[in-house]
């Protein structure tokens, strides 16, 4: 297997300074996989040397060069798709999560999540030639076969901003699916697919389930909306060349069941689904995994031009799952009954399990079919698949980006290493505490804190910690957020206290941790609590477990989309402040200091860290003392309270606190609550 | 102790040629890495399971390097069952000191040719391994066979991560009234063992695992009908074993265990995967007499032969070498007197699955004697699911009923749940390849409080005493 730098092939000079580099760079970081590239380029003074975390690539369409859209970087690389060799860096917006290239080639959309933006990048002059407005937070882009449209997926806003492809003027917005994020335009150019990572909103207790939302590109209207049953969360579609047969990764999450065990799909199942005329029109889910190992998250998904083979991407298990295309239809056509919940199924169609990098994310299949490349985010590398073979033959290693050193995480990195123990009188982990203190003796430097919070991003997204490498942190924090759904942990109790799952942003303040508050800070969060009820495995090293701890603590709340760009409230946002902050009610009373929303949600996170009954004790609940949940950013992640059962803010005070306990709101005018939920919306 | 693997060794990190017992005459081939065999005029591999000596004319443990042997320990009359530590820097052993003392559980370092007993135990104790975490199992003689237990081994673990499974006394881990024997401790932790079909009274040799505090009992696959034992597990996460006198492999992606095509011989026992991915294994060619050490590369036409010893069958072979070791299991049990017991859908069987919805679910269970007792029923709900409260370490079973009371289905064996330990199943002999539907269990909507079937309970139905076997 070759492993080529960021030089690429150029001078022969650079190619022995670069092996000289690279040798070196082997000898001394040799058990980091992944970083050779940051040892080979040290960083100047004021800097640091940041990563790239490469998720997309494309082609162009004359197969000469290779995009590679990097996510951490805010860039796109574009590289010689022969040797590799870098040939521009072309910047874009903050935290780009998907990428298009016109069939023509000549210009490469980009959407960029945090920014709410489009970079239109002149792929002839290699620069960006426009930015344009998007929805709340743009996570994909197409552009019509006329290219007269084209289609942004918003995350937040949950659908499809329709721009004029010219200007980016926006020409009208098609409702989809919660967390609306991936999407692939059919070959035959008529359908666009678009998938979603959160599930739809559902009664409580029922069955998580997303949608692929279809997009006719004649009319830009959507004409179907295919059911994905049992489907927390789905990410890319992949359609065969005669469009009959789509495919799309998808998380297939036991949420109602109470997780006594992670093996045998307990937790979780790793899954695709099957679309379209190739399948009769059914949908047709079938598993990735096997009896004792899984295909964790699954993300990318390609299909080799002659439809012979489908390839996935999992991001938690580090592999590239290789499928014989003819032989899964031909299974699915056998089979009566549902399949997926057959665990041997994948021996009739998963012809190879392809190790590649950390945290293997988009895909791209060279056009004769022979090469796939694939984005590993977590080591900067992509790795080059030789599909006859199924071996990974090259590792491209990207170069590190430099940065300025701002940010010091290091006042937290080590801040939280007393580790308790629920139910435990004494510290069982008392060589941790040592640890703890000599750590917190340590002095990192910038780079040495930046290398410690991938170290910990490593650690949140991968799979390996638990039983069998069935799930990761990320499998319930998509992206660090939350899955909007409830789960029942065993040592709760069977049916008992089941609660929802929380965003992880913005988090560093707001301990203690858990509904119950047992949890008093991250490393006891995800120490042996997470060791004994939900890895039910071997659990992170004490280092890994200060950098997995650290990594989260580092997270930064996403911008809030509902406070205006000045900052300042809107007059409904005004009114609502106002009543939060209130001290009398509608008729004048005032209201006792505990029942005022500013008393529990107060500071600038909205929680008081205390543990509080506000009325929603449920039957199956042991106490209904919950911790205050922070307010940070509370319009994304519904459901609410602790168990999830309001669906909507609206229901907490108009379902669920019928006695004033959750705050004095009995009194409030429905428009009054409106105007409440409108300023709680810009927390 | 410094015993001859001390001279041993330092004369081979000396360099020069170490002393080595003379050995009968034998076929020996290098093999790149130095390993322990037992060495035994007669090894009767299943013997124990039916209460007779493996080695009724003892056993030696051998070190070989390049293809000569010599005893790994001197001062004891019979040594077997080697297993390495992680580092390589111990072996544990099963020892007698003399010929009518019993089996106990030794350990030898290596860098020294000590010796320690590692724990005193009444009765044969033999079949050790390494657990991680400070930790080792073995096979314990009781009255009722042979039982795996646990205790730390002596050497405490680099970071005592919390692990109630740990403590200073022994922790038995089956509770059934037949033997059970430690095979190998698998990567994610398991304690993969041996014992009869159906499982607490069978005498045909299949494959379990249990979780390293004894709870989650369950068998590997599904019984197929014939004898499966000395299972060792691939770096492939393969497990590897012996049915019959041939080979065969589970592998994750199937159900079904798969043949493996290796050539004409009788095998026996676990195999050893060399760093190169060539086994070391043990096998008997036709007309010989004894079991030599033989090296295979999977797909090759011919075994090559490491060692032969005329008159002893070489068995068990162990590679001493620094291993990977297993993932550390941290136990959940919660500190409680009972179990309970969730199953999904009673109707659920590989067997085929039930046409009708059961009524209620019996729970027996046997005492120390073997006599079956009825602890009484539980309902089941409409979607086959039942939550039940039920004794602690003892075995147990279930019968599914109609409204009569007529039994639909019984499990074929016995089982057990660990005090405090809180297990869910899909249905009956689902096997490991059924994943659950994503859907709440009917009985939780009706009651999270579990039937209380422990026995101990006045609300439980009459708790009646049935004669071993009249319930079959």
């Amino acid at each position: 297997m070759n492993r080529i730098g960021p030089g690429g092939r150029g001078t022969s000079s650079h190619r022995i300074a670069t092996l000289a580099a690279l040798i070196a760079a082997l000898l001394i970081v040799a058990p980091w996989r992944g970083q050779t590239v940051h040892a080979a380029t040290a960083p100047q003074t004021g800097e640091v040397l940041g990563y790239a975390s490469p998720v997309e690539l494309l082609f162009s369409p004359d197969g000469t060069r290779l995009y590679v859209l990097c996510q951490d970087s805010g860039e796109v690389r574009v590289l010689n798709a022969t040797t590799y060799a870098p040939i521009q860096t072309i910047v874009v917006g903050h935290v780009p999560r998907g990428f298009f290239l016109t069939p023509d080639g000549n210009r490469l959309f980009v959407a960029n999540s945090w920014d709410d933006t489009i970079s239109v990048i002149d792929t002839r002059a290699l620069k960006v030639a426009a930015t344009w407005h998007a929805g709340m937070e743009p996570s994909s882009v197409v552009e019509d076969s006329a290219g007269k449209y084209l289609y942004v997926a918003n995350r937040i806003s949950n659908d499809v901003a329709v721009l004029d492809a010219h200007t980016g003027s926006e020409v009208k917005r098609l409702a989809a699916g919660r967390g609306t994020s991936y999407m692939t335009l059919s070959p035959d150019g008529q359908r666009i697919y678009v998938t979603h990572v959160y599930p739809n909103p559902a009664p409580l207790g029922s069955q998580p389930e997303s949608e692929i939302t279809v997009i006719d590109t004649a009319s830009a209207e959507v004409i179907n909306r295919i059911p994905l049953p049992s489907i927390a969360g789905a990410f890319h579609i992949a359609v065969t060349s005669n469009s009959r047969l789509g495919v799309v990764a998808e998380l297939h999450p036991k949420n109602l069941l109470p997780m006594t065990q992670v093996e045998q799909g307990w937790a979780f199942e790793d899954t695709l689904t099957l679309f379209g005329s190739g399948v009769q029109n059914k949908t047709v889910e079938v598993p990735l995994d096997d009896l004792d190992s899984y295909a964790v998250r699954p993300f990318g998904v390609a299909i080799t031009p002659d439809g012979s083979h489908l390839y996935v991407s999992s991001g938690g298990s580090d592999i590239v799952t290789a499928i014989n295309l003819p032989h899964l239809q031909r299974y699915v056509h056998t089979q009566h009954g549902p399949i997926v919940y057959n665990l041997a199924a994948g021996a009739h169609y998963v012809v190879a399990r392809i190790p590649v990098g950390k945290d293997p994310r988009g895909m791209a299949v060279s056009a004769d079919g022979r090469r796939l490349l694939v984005a590993n985010r977590l080591d900067d590398t992509i790795s080059v698949i030789d599909t006859p073979t199924s071996k990974v033959v090259t590792t491209i290693a990207l170069a590190p980006s430099r940065r300025l050193w701002t940010e010091n995480f290091g006042l937290q990195m080590f801040s939280e290493m007393t580790i308790a123990t629920p139910g435990q009188r004494r510290c069982p982990a008392c060589h941790i505490d040592e640890r703890h203190r000599n750590a917190k003796r340590m002095k990192l430097t910038p780079q040495q804190q930046v290398e410690a919070l991938r170290r910990g991003q490593q650690a949140f997204y991968t799979a390996s910690y638990s039983f069998h490498g069935g799930m990761g942190c990320t499998n319930c924090h998509i992206d660090t957020t939350m899955d909007g759904m409830r789960w029942n942990f065993e040592p709760a109790g069977l049916g008992r206290n089941i609660v929802e799952n929380m965003l992880l942003e913005d988090i560093r303040n707001t301990t203690p941790y858990d509904w119950s508050g047992i949890n008093p800070n991250l490393p006891t969060q995800g120490g042996p609590r997470t060791e004994q009820f939900i890895w039910r495995s071997q659990n992170f090293d004490v280092r890994t477990l200060a950098d997995l701890s650290a990594y989260i603590n580092s997270l930064p709340a996403r911008p809030n989309r509902w406070r205006l760009p000045n900052g300042e409230l809107t007059p409904s946002q005004q009114r609502g402040k106002q009543i939060f902050d209130r001290t009398v009610d509608d008729f004048g009373k005032p209201i006792p200091l505990a029942n005022r929303c500013n008393f529990c949600h107060s500071g600038p996170l909205g929680t008081d860290h205390r543990k509080v009954d506000v009325g929603t004790r449920g039957p199956n609940d042991d106490s209904g003392l919950f911790v205050t949940a922070q307010l940070t950013n509370i319009a994304l992640t519904a459901p609410y309270l602790h168990d999830g059962s309001a669906a909507t803010l609206e229901e907490i005070w108009t379902i669920y606190n019928p006695h004033d306990q959750h705050g004095r709101t009995n009194d409030l005018t429905k428009d009054q609550l409106n105007d409440l939920i409108n300023y709680l919306r810009t927390r | 102790m410094r015993g001859p693997l001390f001279l041993f060794l330092a004369a081979l990190y000396a360099g020069i040629p170490a002393p080595s017992r003379a050995l009968p005459p034998g076929t020996a081939a290098p093999l790149g890495a130095d390993f322990i065999v037992t060495a035994a005029p007669v090894y009767v591999p299943l013997a124990e399971m039916h209460g007779r000596e493996r080695f009724p004319h003892g056993a030696q443990l051998l070190l070989v390097h390049d293809g000569k042997a010599t005893p790994l320990v001197a001062g004891f009359a019979e040594t077997a069952d080697a297993d390495i530590s992680f580092d390589a820097k111990r072996v544990l052993f099963a020892g007698k000191r003399t010929t009518g003392d019993p089996w106990q559980i030794w350990e030898l370092t290596l860098q020294d040719g000590s010796v320690r007993n590692v724990i005193q135990t009444e009765g044969d104790a033999e079949r050790p391994f390494y657990l991680p975490g400070g930790r080792m199992v073995w096979a314990q003689r009781t009255a009722s066979g042979f039982r795996i237990e646990s205790a730390p081994d002596g050497h405490p673990p680099k970071v005592p991560f919390l692990n109630p499974t740990a403590g200073p006394g022994i922790l038995p881990l089956t509770y059934i009234q037949t033997s059970t024997f430690p095979a190998t401790i698998l990567a994610d932790g398991r304690i993969l063992f041996e014992s009869g079909y159906p499982l607490g009274e069978g005498a045909t040799p299949e494959l379990y695992v249990v979780y390293a505090d004894g709870s989650g009992v369950r068998a590997l696959r599904p019984f197929q009908g014939r004898a499966r034992w000395g299972g060792s597990e691939l770096a492939s996460g393969d497990v590897v074993f012996t049915q019959g006198s041939s080979l065969a492999r589970f592998t994750s992606s199937l159900l079904q265990q798969t043949p493996i095509a290796a050539p004409h011989a009788e095998y026996a026992g676990a195999i050893q995967e060399t760093a190169s991915g060539a086994w070391l294994l043990s096998a008997r060619r036709t007309g010989e007499a004894h079991d030599a050490i033989d090296r295979w590369i999977p797909g090759a036409a011919a075994l090559e032969t490491v060692l032969a010893q005329r008159g002893d069958d070489l068995v068990e072979p162990v590679l001493l070498a620094p291993r990977t070791p297993p993932r550390r299991f941290p136990s959940d049990l919660h500190p409680w007197k009972y179990a309970n017991l969730l199953a999904l859908d009673s109707r659920l069987s590989l067997e085929g699955n039930l046409k009708q919805t059961p009524a209620s679910v019996r729970l027996e269970t046997q005492d120390p004697n073997g006599r079956v007792q009825v602890n009484g029923t539980a309902p089941v709900a409409p979607d086959g699911s039942f939550f039940v409260k039920v004794p602690e370490n003892r075995p147990i079973r279930f019968l599914v009923l109609d409204r009569n009371g007529a039994v639909l289905r019984r499990e074929r064996g016995w089982f057990w749940s660990r005090g405090g330990e809180q297990r869910a199943c899909i249905g009956c002999h689902t096997g490991p390849a059924l994943s659950p539907e994503n859907r709440t269990p009917e009985v939780l909507l009706r009651t999270t409080t579990p039937v209380d079937l422990t026995g101990d309970s006045p609300l439980t139905a009459t708790r009646t005493d049935v004669q071993k076997g009249n319930t079959r």
